[in-house]
């Protein structure tokens, strides 16, 4: 399991291109060198969005926990694993990398 | 809100039950050959018949600062509608490029400013297999026969000729 540091910055992989398209922010894996719409694509839903906005490669994951805690109604500790969770499948996926990886 | 809900959810175009928009194409075609990378997506409509057919895969090539000849088959934001187009380039004008489909030859052809050819075609795929004609050397006579008015009479000849053909060949 990929190991997630909350003190560490994330940020895009340049192997994905993301757009907010009509609202909704679509992200395209450039799997082989291709930005490929027939094989898979992914989405965020709201709050995923707002997380990935701020994965600016300056911001920790700590940040950027307690700025989503401050805008969203639930306690911080469990914003904190939310994060931790989305980082780790996106990190996984290859769609997010550490910035000081880059 | 109750909590941060932070789910991902993959989804596939295609038989998806989230169809993109002809604008989300445009939109997700223009960040990945910003990148320099190819774009490939399942193409709609017969404008472009029999070379490129209705549901065939392309693949969009980035155009890397080499405007497109005549005889090649482009990705373009047509000018009036904004709206993401795949026709030939059948003339060069100071302008940009006169693009029409290969199956609209009643149409006027579009005068396409070099800013909104996006990128050129490179591959079509049909039910899995690579499909050539249209894209090689042949498209200079095409774009030539386009531009007479001539295409589709000869397409139409040609298919003619050749139906019969295959029925006595099984």
């Amino acid at each position: 399991m990929t190991e997630i540091r909350m003190e560490a910055a994330y940020i895009p992989s340049e192997d994905v291109v993301a757009r907010e398209i009509e609202g909704e922010l679509i992200i395209v894996p450039l799997a082989a060198g291709i930005g490929d719409l027939e094989d898979e694509l992914y989405t965020l839903n709201e709050t995923g969005k707002d997380l990935w906005a701020r994965l600016d490669g300056k911001s920790t994951l700590q940040e950027i926990a307690r700025g989503l805690a401050e805008e969203y109604e639930a306690p911080p500790g469990e914003i904190e694993e939310d994060v931790r969770g989305l980082v780790q499948e996106l990190v996984r996926r290859r769609m997010l990398v550490e910035a000081s990886g880059r | 809100m109750k909590r941060a809900d932070v789910d991902i959810g993959p989804y596939r175009v295609g038989d998806s039950d989230l169809p993109l928009s002809g604008a989300a194409v445009l939109g997700l075609l223009e960040g990945v050959l910003s990148r320099g990378v190819p774009f490939r997506f399942r193409a709609g409509g017969s404008s472009m018949a029999p070379f490129i057919r209705d549901g065939d895969v392309i693949l969009v090539s980035p155009l890397r600062d080499d405007s497109p000849g005549v005889g090649e088959v482009v990705a373009f934001l047509h000018p009036e509608t904004e709206k993401l187009v795949v026709h030939r380039v059948i003339g060069r004008r100071e302008a940009g490029c006169l693009i029409r489909g290969d199956n609209a030859e009643g149409r006027t052809a579009d005068l396409v400013s070099p800013r909104n050819v996006l990128g050129r075609v490179t591959r079509v795929e049909r039910g899995g297999k690579n499909v050539q004609l249209g894209l090689g050397p042949e498209r200079l006579a095409i774009a030539f026969l386009s531009r007479a008015g001539l295409l589709l009479p000869m397409c139409l000849g040609a298919s003619r000729l050749i139906r019969p053909f295959r029925k006595s060949s099984r």
